[in-house]
């Protein structure tokens, strides 16, 4: 009897319509309205000006001769492989840590959590200080130190310094994705380890780790698609004086093909590459669970 | 036949006095609000000769400039009458968004009387001509004379080459404190786009940046290859030039902001350079191994396809190459104007900005014209890039030299 009650019943079931329409409406024109006329133009040249030309699926098949879109791909693919078990670990740790009995755990909560609230560009030109080669606070540390200083934004560089931004402005979503699922785990079950004796090691990596598999799965599609789709800091820290980055990823290069080149074509058919590389790895990611995840 | 004739103009009259009430033109450019302030007066003149039209003046930054044409184009809130900058014209016309003044031209053929035929020549295309020069900049060579004098460096002549102008720029590049870090530098240029300073060098050393039919990036080819050595050696080997970084901490012009003896850039920094507390003067581009060399770009007025008064913006347009609106325009101290007769004249020659004009006109008999054809702006975005990592010292001379050939030709095969 349990599912009964959030079933609507009777006259329920109209306001329960009438409630969602404006969000379905919103679904079906904003999410899949532009997703098919993504899909549509893909097939298309056009310059948004003048009318589209078919062209069947050569936008798809120029793909692999396109240099800018390997390019990105191979980024965006290094990105993710650094990005998604950074942020994964790093929030869980931070998790765990802050579950604990600490003091001023949640002024530590608040500190984790700012970055994901405040604004990609503030943070960005904060962190292109950060990393400025002659004047930056980072290579200002580095000298004093006695070291070398680094072209952090460079083309050798670039892409771990826009990593660890990203990795540090995702921690906190994590941290709190983590920390719903602590709070899930029952007590007792520590209780009844450490009367057995198991170390809190232990006890992390035999209780927490495989009640928390479904917030680790969720986290690493979340970081996943986050990565696959990595603009913001990349156009902010990046950027060269023509437009282009030191460290293209495929969502940049997607924007600079459509709106400052206007070939919608191409970039429409490299965003439902980048759209089916994620489906496919979120899939993945479904089966994996489905095996591992069980609890 | 005459009472039908008759009717018709009766008719056509009747039909367009209601319509002469009043209509409203947009015309949207890039500048600084001194530049608008000129515009508005161009305005106001323009429309005290039509009192049916009104034109509304839209100014932004130059970046912000092209992201809003791109966005009200494509909106289709295009603006009717906007400026141009002759290298993105092919690709502008080419999207099909600017309309055909060869109609208009073929009318009214005395328009383009008097127009300097360079900056002309970039406007027109095979396909038609779509848009029409407003006002033209050659790159000449300015000094702080008060530099060169403390440095006791004498002033450059029209005889200098670009060795004097390495062995200067060097003398005047000085740490003045004696902490070990510069604080004065020979030049402040940027060294990405070819128009202030490496077009000027590639031609001087016999070289060009692209093939005439443009399908060819020519920039790493022989005599070329050796105004890269010239300009690797002046930047990065006597550090004589200010570094993007350097530059950043000073404004963006180490020149304006007194740290730099001389800048290579057009007639547009005039009016703030005329503010400046300090003496100085503008010489010739230097001459290289094989001539004497500068580029001239010009910058257009175009009408929106989309418009709905195509016959009153090209008033507007006609207007403002006339002599009234050029006349205008050259009080203002930006640019050069586009008629030749405006130009030799007192309005532009003994403005009252510091300076000698007439060295910009001069450079003209030895101006090479920016090239300019469709994919301009995805070819020199990669040129850029590749040099942008030269002068941070990311890659060398020899590398950027290497990369850019094959990348750039790519996106001149794709726009043939």
């Amino acid at each position: 009897m349990s599912e009964d009650g959030i079933r609507p019943r009777g006259s329920e079931r109209i306001w329960v319509a009438l409630l969602l329409t404006p969000t379905m409406i919103g679904l079906a024109l904003g999410a899949l309205g532009s997703m098919a006329a993504t899909i549509g133009l893909s097939f298309f040249a056009w310059d948004m000006l003048t009318t589209p030309d078919w062209v069947g699926l050569s936008n798809y098949l120029a793909l692999p001769d396109n240099r800018n879109f390997m390019r990105a791909l191979n980024n965006t693919a290094l990105f993710s492989v650094i990005y998604v078990p950074a942020t994964v670990v790093l929030s869980l740790c931070i998790a765990v840590l802050l579950n604990r009995g600490i003091y001023g755990k949640s002024f530590f909560r608040l500190i984790y959590f700012l970055p994901v609230i405040t604004s990609p560009t503030a943070v960005g030109l904060v962190w292109t200080w950060i990393y400025s080669k002659d004047r930056g606070v980072l290579n200002g540390i580095i000298a004093f130190l006695g070291g070398e200083p680094q072209h952090w934004l460079g083309a050798d560089l670039a892409l771990y310094s826009v990593v660890v931004v990203n990795v540090w402005g995702a921690i906190g979503q994590g941290m709190i994705i983590f920390l719903a699922g602590l709070q899930a785990i029952p007590r007792d079950l520590y209780e009844a380890a450490s009367i057995e004796g198991a170390s809190p090691f232990r006890q992390f990596r035999e209780i927490t780790v495989p009640l928390l598999l479904p917030s680790i799965f969720f986290q690493t599609v979340l970081s996943t698609i986050y990565a696959f789709q990595a603009f913001d800091y990349v156009y902010i820290l990046t950027q060269t004086g023509n437009g282009n980055s030191t460290v293209p990823t495929l969502v940049f290069n997607i924007y600079r093909e459509g709106f400052n080149f206007f070939r919608m074509g191409n970039a429409t058919a490299q965003a439902v590459v980048l759209a089916v590389i994620v489906m496919v790895l979120t899939l993945v990611y479904a089966q994996l669970q489905k095996r591992w995840g069980q609890v | 036949m005459r009472t039908l004739l008759t009717a018709t103009a009766l008719t056509g009259l009747a039909l367009t006095m209601p319509a002469q009430a009043q209509t409203e033109l947009t015309y949207m450019m890039w500048g600084d609000p001194p530049e608008l302030a000129v515009w508005q007066q161009i305005v106001e003149d323009f429309e005290a000769l039509h009192p049916d039209i009104s034109v509304s003046v839209e100014v932004s930054d130059w970046s912000s400039y092209w992201d809003r044409l791109r966005v009200t184009t494509v909106g289709g809130n295009a603006p009717d009458i906007f400026a141009m900058d002759a290298p993105i014209y092919p690709d502008w016309q080419s999207r099909g968004s600017l309309l055909d003044l060869t109609p208009y031209l073929e009318a009214e053929p005395t328009v383009l009387d008097g127009v300097y035929p360079g900056p002309l020549a970039a406007y027109q295309l095979e396909e038609g001509t779509f848009g029409l020069p407003r006002d033209f900049q050659t790159i000449v060579l300015y000094y702080n004379k008060a530099m060169f004098d403390a440095a006791g460096v004498a002033y450059p002549t029209d005889d200098w080459t670009l060795e004097d102008l390495r062995a200067a720029a060097k003398a005047l590049t000085l740490d003045a404190d004696g902490d070990g870090v510069t604080d004065q530098w020979g030049l402040s240029v940027e060294l990405l786009d070819m128009e202030p300073m490496w077009g000027g060098v590639v031609y001087g050393y016999g070289g060009a940046p692209i093939s005439d039919d443009h399908t060819k990036t020519l920039l790493a080819e022989g005599p070329a290859a050796d105004a890269w050595t010239y300009l690797n050696g002046l930047a990065l080997e006597d550090h004589s030039v200010m570094s993007a970084e350097d530059l950043e901490s000073y404004g963006y012009d180490g020149f304006l902001a007194g740290v730099a003896a001389m800048t290579f850039s057009g007639h547009w920094v005039v009016p703030a350079y005329n503010e400046l507390a300090f003496d100085w003067d503008v010489a010739p581009f230097p001459a290289g191994p094989a001539e004497r060399a500068t580029l001239v770009n010009s910058a257009g007025i175009v009408i929106s396809s989309a418009t709905e008064h195509p016959d009153e913006a090209w008033e507007f347009v006609k207007f403002v190459i006339s002599e009234g609106g050029q006349s205008k325009l050259t009080e203002l101290g930006f640019a050069i104007p586009v008629l030749e007769a405006v130009a030799n004249s007192p309005v532009y020659l003994d403005q009252a900005a510091k300076g000698n004009h007439q060295v910009f006109l001069d450079a003209l008999d030895y101006a090479h014209t920016k090239p300019s054809f469709k994919g301009y702006e995805e070819w020199s975005g990669i040129v850029g890039e590749e040099l942008s990592m030269v002068w941070t010292e990311q890659q060398s001379i020899e590398d950027a030299l290497a990369n850019i050939p094959p990348a750039a030709d790519d996106v001149l095969a794709a726009n043939q």
